[in-house]
């Protein structure tokens, strides 16, 4: 029995061992890539011999990524916020009122998470050059708040589908009008979900890159997976390889902590949707 | 009463409106536009040529060697990304699922992938596969430059894709896997099932509607393989998506028509594969597979 | 509810942001007429001494500012129409590849040359590389610099440069070891030059005379088809030939194991740099003939200075442009970037010679030099010529002569997918 649990304990802890190596390697990859000294990145291995900043002083000299990095931001926080807003009052109103064509939007709001981007690009682009946004920050701020509008939509419905509503009840008894409700009760109620929604979206917008090399050309609004992209080498037949590890990292670990910090409410975000339909 | 449900309804309407604008405006409105400039001869080099010519756009992508071709290789890099992260992702939701310990860190660990940045995974497997800068050489003790060949290259795609993508997989499969009741486990037990009968008899049966979100979502997913390929091959060696070709005839040729026809028939694509999922396998939503078994 | 006022915070701080920025470039703008000139990056700094000296001589006229673009011309171009398209006004100045006058001139992203200016651009220029910068009987650019391939041989291991494709690879398989004949294999704007310059040593062109309909006659075609499949599947070839590019190539020369290479003038200065051992003992001669007796004829590149029709200066964008390409940057763009000149003159000067000891050669290649097709649609041709010739050792010549018809005809059409 005892050597059962021996073998148990070290089967799991193997399993467990497996998964976080699985997870954990690419990353360590690129961090130590970032930390080799030029001259060491083509020594072939893992781990930097010597450990050295400058490539993260280049990067951070150079014009091209403390402008992307701000527009990365600014453009993610921003699409974040508005689609968290709009989906917040459409998630309401498809979980709380009744209303005529209220399966038809959620259909349609699911149908529309299954879009592919590149469907679009062609007219946008079309549409962007003609009306001006093309590589400027709405320009990308509005799609990635339409693509991760139905994603915000469906999370929060999920959520808000669990929230006791008899409180929403109560408030309108007393006399509130479902507008009040919705601001004074159900707002505050809602904050854990929508905070879970906004990581989310915010992965989202920060991760995407056909739309970032579609629609900008410039340190306007080109943001950073486009601009790590198209980082010019020094020479013209080498990739500028430490420059690229360095940038990757810095993108790469605010948004790794804000998500291990969060992991419960993401995983719960993530999964929602399907599971619960 | 009359009143309430009427002020409801405008309530409704009104929450509801901003939703829908955007969504028409950034989504179906170019879509439209998509289908309307794909019956045009319309490219940006020749501004004043433009010329309705019907379905001759369509009729000369279905007949070209390239989109035949770059949907093959779609194909293969949708079901090989697809099946592997099935079957991965399994393994690792009932290693999540069932471990003793350890079970937050592991969960955690989950999330790594998916938070990091497409383009920033694909650059880290494109370094390691480097035969000058990367480790995998090195590990493996030969001299060999995966990304110029065809086969390895295609490899290396859908590995980086399953890495990338099999944690959402998992998770969606461990939050399945908390749905098969436990009695029902326990009572299969007592009858003399073994983990292996328990597992396909009884899991995979309950979890049938979350198998089918899962693989739709990524299959769907997976068909518009852009970033991973762009990093990586940018379409060398024979690895051309559907989607790379959309955005090479769109943004580098500057031929919308053309262009906005490949965008049709991805679109119709992904219309095609929700559509046999929906009605092969049956409604994927909870609900209705609740219902259903 | 934190998280709202955090956004909100961000929101007032990007405002702010914006504001100040707007603030510190109206500062700047109003003194003197910023022209931005969009180039490859060029490592020698010569181009960027060139746009300091042409906007110092201005005496504030105008005021040059350099703005790199990638190394790899496809990326350049990429990135180059989407602005144009979206009739961006912060490019003033275009380091314009020779491949993309007609599409540039035909999308009207670019404005012509006349008057006075033109006659600068014009003067002392080399026949083939203002052609390039012609589309349609305008000038569409000022001829900065040229390139043309040299064949490269090891003069410790053959005597005299083999004059012909079949001299070379033959001479090669009799070599043993060392036999191997360094060329440009990938799929990539490379293979098409490849092409391009074997069917025009066979006396074809891919397009005819209107520059619009398809020529691709049958015997040179077939002529340059079958070098391509005799190189690629003898002993003579490296056996990465597929995946081959100018700077691969020029490493496995440095590495010594190969005896001929075709490549631009910048193996040159590196072997020298890197393995003087080996340079010592490089020779050089014309790019070898198809046909024997009739010179072989290489499809050259460089690049021309264009300006751009949504430019806020054009005449001032005119005047520095013909200052950056005027003999003096030209010599400099030589000496500093190992850059061949487009003026026919300093083939002579005894600083170029100095660079370019084979000058000479060089310049007879030049005066020889074919275009690539002047077509809009340049790319969509270069496309489905790399892809059907893509790898060579699988080339059929017979067969692929008729595929190479269908898919430069789709191309044409502009419909051919790629």
């Amino acid at each position: 029995m005892n050597r059962n649990r021996i073998m148990e304990r070290i089967f799991w802890g193997t399993g467990n061992l497996i998964v976080i190596a699985y997870a954990i390697v690419p990353v360590l990859w690129i961090v130590s890539l970032s930390l080799k000294r030029s001259g060491d990145l083509n020594d072939r291995h893992f781990f930097p011999q010597t450990i050295s900043f400058e490539h993260y002083q280049a990067i951070f000299l150079d014009v091209q990524f403390p402008a992307a990095l701000w527009n990365s931001l600014a453009i993610a926080a921003i699409s974040t916020f508005l689609a968290v807003i709009v989906g917040m009052f459409a998630a309401y109103a498809i979980v709380r009122l009744t209303f005529p064509g209220q399966r038809l939007l959620l259909a349609c709001v699911l149908a529309t998470a299954m879009f592919p981007p590149i469907a679009i690009i062609g007219p946008l682009f079309n549409l962007w050059r003609a009306t001006g946004l093309f590589d400027t920050w709405l320009g990308l701020i509005l799609p990635y708040m339409t693509f991760t509008l139905p994603l915000a939509i469906w999370i929060l419905a999920a959520f808000f589908r669990e929230i006791p509503w008899d409180l929403d009840k109560a408030a309108r008894i007393d006399g509130a009008t479902p507008l009040q409700s919705f601001i004074w009760v159900m707002v505050p109620l809602a904050a854990p979900a929508v905070f879970t929604t906004a990581i989310l979206v915010f992965i989202f917008a920060w991760n995407d890159f056909l739309f970032a090399i579609s629609l900008t050309s410039t340190n306007n609004a080109r943001t950073v997976p486009a601009a790590i992209a198209f980082f010019t080498g020094s020479s013209r037949f080498e990739l500028p390889i430490g420059s690229i590890a360095a940038a990757s990292v810095v993108i790469t670990l605010p948004v790794m902590i804000m998500v291990l910090i969060f992991q419960r409410r993401i995983v719960a975000g993530l999964t929602s949707g399907a599971v619960k339909g | 009463m009359n009143l309430r449900q009427r002020n409801e309804r405008r309530l409704a309407w009104l929450l509801c409106a901003p939703a829908v604008t955007v969504l028409i405006g950034v989504i179906v409105y170019p879509i439209l536009y998509a289908v309307w400039l794909s019956l045009f001869r319309y490219d940006l080099r020749f501004p004043e040529q433009r010329v309705f010519v019907g379905l001759d756009n369509y009729v000369s992508i279905l007949t070209s060697e390239v989109w035949w071709q770059a949907l093959g290789n779609t194909l293969i890099l949708t079901i090989g990304s697809v099946s592997i992260e099935l079957l991965l992702g399994f393994i690792l939701a009932l290693i999540m699922h069932h471990t003793l310990f350890w079970r937050r860190a592991v969960r955690a660990a989950m999330l790594i992938p998916y938070a990091m940045i497409t383009v920033v995974a694909a650059m880290a497997w494109k370094f390691a596969f480097d035969p000058t800068t990367g480790f995998i050489d090195a590990l493996l003790d030969r001299e060999q430059a995966w990304l110029t060949q065809r086969g390895s290259a295609f490899l290396v795609i859908i590995l980086t894709e399953v890495w990338k993508t099999t944690p959402f997989m998992a998770l969606l499969l461990m939050a399945g896997l908390t749905l098969v009741p436990h009695e029902l486990i326990q009572a299969a037990r007592v009858d003399g099932a073994n983990a292996w009968q328990r597992f396909i008899k009884i899991v995979v049966p309950t979890m049938k509607p979350v198998i089918l979100v899962a693989v739709l979502f990524r299959t769907l997913d997976a068909f518009r393989i852009f970033d991973t390929v762009f990093i990586l091959t940018r379409g060398a060696q024979n690895t051309e998506t559907v989607s790379m070709v959309g955005y090479n005839t769109l943004l580098v040729s500057l031929n919308l028509g053309l262009g906005s026809a490949v965008s049709v028939l991805i679109f119709v694509g992904v219309l095609i594969i929700s559509i046999v999922f929906i009605k092969g396998f049956g409604t994927p939503t909870g609900r209705r597979g609740e219902i259903d078994s | 509810m934190k998280l709202l006022t955090k956004v909100r915070l961000i929101l007032v701080l990007a405002i702010i942001g914006g504001m100040l920025s707007s603030g510190c470039s109206r500062q700047k703008g109003e003194a003197i007429p910023l022209l931005n000139w969009y180039v490859f990056n060029e490592p020698s700094g010569a181009f960027s001494m060139a746009a300091r000296q042409c906007s110092e001589a201005s005496q504030g006229a105008y005021q040059v500012e350099l703005i790199p673009l990638p190394a790899d011309t496809d990326q350049q171009r990429e990135q180059l129409v989407r602005r144009l398209a979206a009739g961006d006004t912060a490019i003033d100045i275009i380091g314009m590849d020779v491949i993309w006058t007609a599409e540039f001139a035909q999308a009207k992203w670019i404005l012509p040359w006349t008057g006075h200016v033109a006659e600068q651009a014009k003067a002392g220029r080399l026949a083939a590389p203002l052609q390039s910068a012609t589309y349609q009987n305008q000038l569409w650019g000022a001829p900065f610099t040229t390139n043309a391939q040299l064949l490269w041989y090891r003069t410790d291991r053959i005597n005299t440069a083999p004059e012909t494709w079949d001299e070379m690879i033959h001479l090669a398989e009799t070599l043993g070891k060392t036999g191997i004949i360094q060329a440009q294999g990938e799929r990539y704007e490379g293979l098409t030059v490849f092409f391009i310059s074997l069917l025009a040593s066979a006396g074809g062109s891919v397009l005819d005379e209107s520059g619009t309909r398809i020529s691709l006659a049958q015997e040179p075609t077939l002529f340059a088809l079958s070098v391509m499949a005799r190189l690629a599947n003898s002993v003579a070839a490296d056996r990465n030939l597929a995946t081959a590019r100018e700077d691969q190539t020029r490493l496995a020369f440095e590495s010594g194991n190969a005896s001929f290479m075709v490549n631009y003038t910048f193996v040159w200065p590196s072997a020298q740099e890197n393995t003087p051992e080996i340079a010592e003992h490089i020779g050089w001669a014309r790019w070898p003939a198809v046909i024997e007796g009739k010179p072989s004829r290489f499809a050259i590149g460089g690049i021309n200075l264009a300006v751009s029709a949504y430019s806020l200066h054009p005449e001032l964008a005119f005047q520095a442009a013909a200052c950056i390409a005027s003999v003096r940057h030209q010599q400099r763009a030589a000496e500093l970037g190992g850059l061949p000149p487009t003026i026919a003159a300093l083939y002579d000067d005894p600083k170029v010679r100095e660079i370019f000891p084979f000058a000479d050669v060089l310049h007879s290649t030049l005066r020889d030099a074919v275009l690539r097709p002047q077509t809009p649609l340049y790319n969509d041709v270069s496309l489905a010529i790399s892809r059907i010739l893509h790898p060579m050792r699988a080339i059929d010549p017979q067969r692929d002569v008729v595929r190479l018809r269908d898919a430069i005809t789709r191309a044409l059409n502009s419909e051919g997918l790629l």
